[in-house]
């Protein structure tokens, strides 16, 4: 511990500021993509639950966290994929609310027409089926954990599983998405911003 | 300084005095000196330390618990008021000469800026890249063990640096070269706080790098390389104390430890070409004969200069080397019998090495 007497309160409060500052644009980046993001819904898909460090949550999983290549749409080789890569996948809205994927890049694509919506991802893992000369992409997109209060995730999940939730996403303009709220049975529920 | 040191250095008094070499009062002279000499790392300290740990993780459920019963506002509140009144516990220590408490006290108010970020992380659904959090955390706590010379802090700093390594490396399966940067961030801030403990930390978390590249790089068979680094290691640790024993003593003395190190990470390579890369029988034959060899070299080292870390290093992997060859050999070509008697044939020239140096410090006066 620093021994000077007269320098010790300034460099505690410069920690603390420094920390609660970090701690602050945190929240602040987070709470302006949520505000200012479009706003997209997507199916959800069950995948399987709980995070040791965080409590109860439910895993969220998406028609596009599984991308097969080569497929008709895309411009992305099998090769180029490898793990911890960046994926950009582009989603067409249709007017019953849905958004269905139409391209996926490895870039992010240069021309988006207005209706679509370009989301962020990362390759989680890879596996190829030789027999068939496809490839299967796992992506995360940092929309597929939701917290829940403790002991009703299993309630959550169950309607996971009957396909009764959709997620609400926010997407910013680089595509970066990120997780405002989820449509149970009809019903929006979304924390307000906090800022 | 450690007890056993005391203890010691009491008995060897006793019999100084009784001697008649040491009069009564520099009896209690050097007594004193050795008492006053070197922080004491006490129970009390060390209790502090554990009760913030403690602290931390009460004030976490606490927050957990009462979560959904907390406007959003009010959570965020509430963790920035736990991490200032954990700076200013440390302040309030410190001005009343508690310095180890107010560490203690930085560590907890560490350690919660750390739960802040997974809870707000929570907060927003920010799930599934634990990574990004961890390397805030382990800048957050760098940036505070060094404004307020901190080791604790500074000592969380490079566990979180190896935390965030290990997320990294589990996430994309390759090689995460940025640990180097961070290891190297958090090894400055501890010379420059001369702070030994932190120099055998950086040694240890830098070893155990190295040693997990034999397994990730060129599809986990690179172990030649990490023998040949920690061969390196040695010979430079050997130099540095063998012939500029001056630059040593102004790096704190670390080439004896950073010796024992090398040895452990040039034998794990050693050991992992043997055993996990199944070798055939004449190149297992010669890597243990190489692994023995550089054992042998490393104990005899150890025992001329008194290095015990080495020394314990050379005797452990002497052991494992011994007991993994005996379960490997057997049923082969090899044969038990013919395992035993080259077992045999390298103890008794351990013996004879050892006879070979007490007989030279019996001449030279100096202890084996």
């Amino acid at each position: 511990m620093i021994s000077n007497r007269k320098l010790i309160w300034p460099l505690l409060a410069l920690v603390a500021i420094v920390q609660s500052a970090a701690l602050f644009d945190m929240v602040r980046a987070r709470d302006s993509l949520l505000k200012s993001g479009r706003e997209i819904t997507l199916a959800v898909q069950p995948v399987d639950p709980r995070d040791i460090f965080r409590g109860d949550y439910v895993t969220l999983g998406y028609d596009i966290s599984r991308l097969k290549t080569p497929n008709a749409q895309t411009d992305f080789p099998p090769g180029a994929a490898s793990v911890g890569s960046d994926v950009y996948v582009t989603l067409a809205g249709a007017t019953d609310g849905s958004w269905t994927l139409t391209r996926v890049g490895s870039a992010y694509p240069s021309a988006v027409a207005p209706g679509e919506t370009v989301l962020k991802g990362r390759v989680n893992s890879i596996w190829r089926d030789e027999s068939a000369g496809q490839t299967f992409i796992n992506v995360r997109y940092g929309i597929e954990n939701y917290f829940v209060p403790e002991g009703t995730g299993r309630v959550l999940e169950d309607k996971v599983r009957s396909h009764e939730i959709k997620a609400i996403v926010a997407v910013a303009t680089d595509g970066t998405a990120a997780l405002k709220g989820l449509i149970v049975d009809g019903e929006r529920h979304e924390d307000p911003p906090l800022l | 300084m450690w007890s056993p040191y005391k203890r010691r250095i009491k008995r060897d008094l006793d019999r100084w005095q009784s001697m008649g070499w040491v009069s009564g009062e520099s009896r209690a002279a050097i007594l004193a000196d050795v008492e006053a000499s070197g922080r004491e790392f006490g129970l009390a300290p060390a209790l502090g330390v554990i009760a913030s740990i403690l602290f931390g993780f009460a004030a976490i459920s606490f927050v957990a618990a009462h979560w959904q019963e907390m406007p959003r506002l009010g959570r965020l509140m509430l963790l920035l008021a736990t991490i200032w009144s954990g700076y200013g516990a440390a302040g309030w220590l410190n001005t009343r000469g508690l310095a180890q408490f107010a560490d203690a006290a930085i560590l907890f108010a560490v350690g919660m800026f750390g739960a802040s970020i997974m809870l707000i992380s929570q907060m927003y659904n920010i799930g599934g890249d634990p990574a990004d959090g961890v390397l805030m955390w382990w800048i957050g706590a760098l940036f505070a063990g060094i404004a307020l010379r901190s080791n604790p802090a500074l000592a969380l700093a490079m566990i979180l640096v190896c935390l965030w390594s290990f997320f990294e490396t589990s996430q994309r399966h390759a090689v995460h070269w940025a640990f180097l940067i961070g290891w190297f961030m958090v090894t400055a801030a501890f010379i420059w706080q001369r702070w030994q403990p932190g120099f055998h930390l950086s040694a240890l978390t830098l070893a155990a790098f190295v040693v997990s590249l034999g397994y990730q790089l060129d599809d986990g068979h690179q172990h030649d390389l990490v023998v040949l680094i920690g061969v390196i290691a040695a010979g430079a640790a050997v130099a540095l104390e063998k012939f500029r024993p001056d630059v040593d003593a102004a790096l704190g003395h670390f080439a004896s430890p950073s010796f024992a190190y090398a040895l452990a990470v040039a034998l794990a390579g050693l050991f992992a070409l043997q055993f996990f890369e199944t070798p055939p029988l004449g190149k297992l034959i010669a890597l243990a004969a190489v692994a023995l060899i550089l054992i042998l070299a490393g104990i005899a080292y150890a025992l001329s200069t008194g290095n015990r870390g080495a020394l314990w290093i050379g005797y452990i992997g002497f052991s494992a080397e011994i007991l993994t060859l005996y379960g490997v050999t057997i049923g082969t070509i090899l044969g038990t019998s013919l395992f035993f008697l080259i077992a045999a044939m390298i103890v008794s020239l351990l013996a004879y090495v050892a006879l070979r140096l007490a007989r030279q410090s019996a001449s030279t006066g100096r202890p084996a």
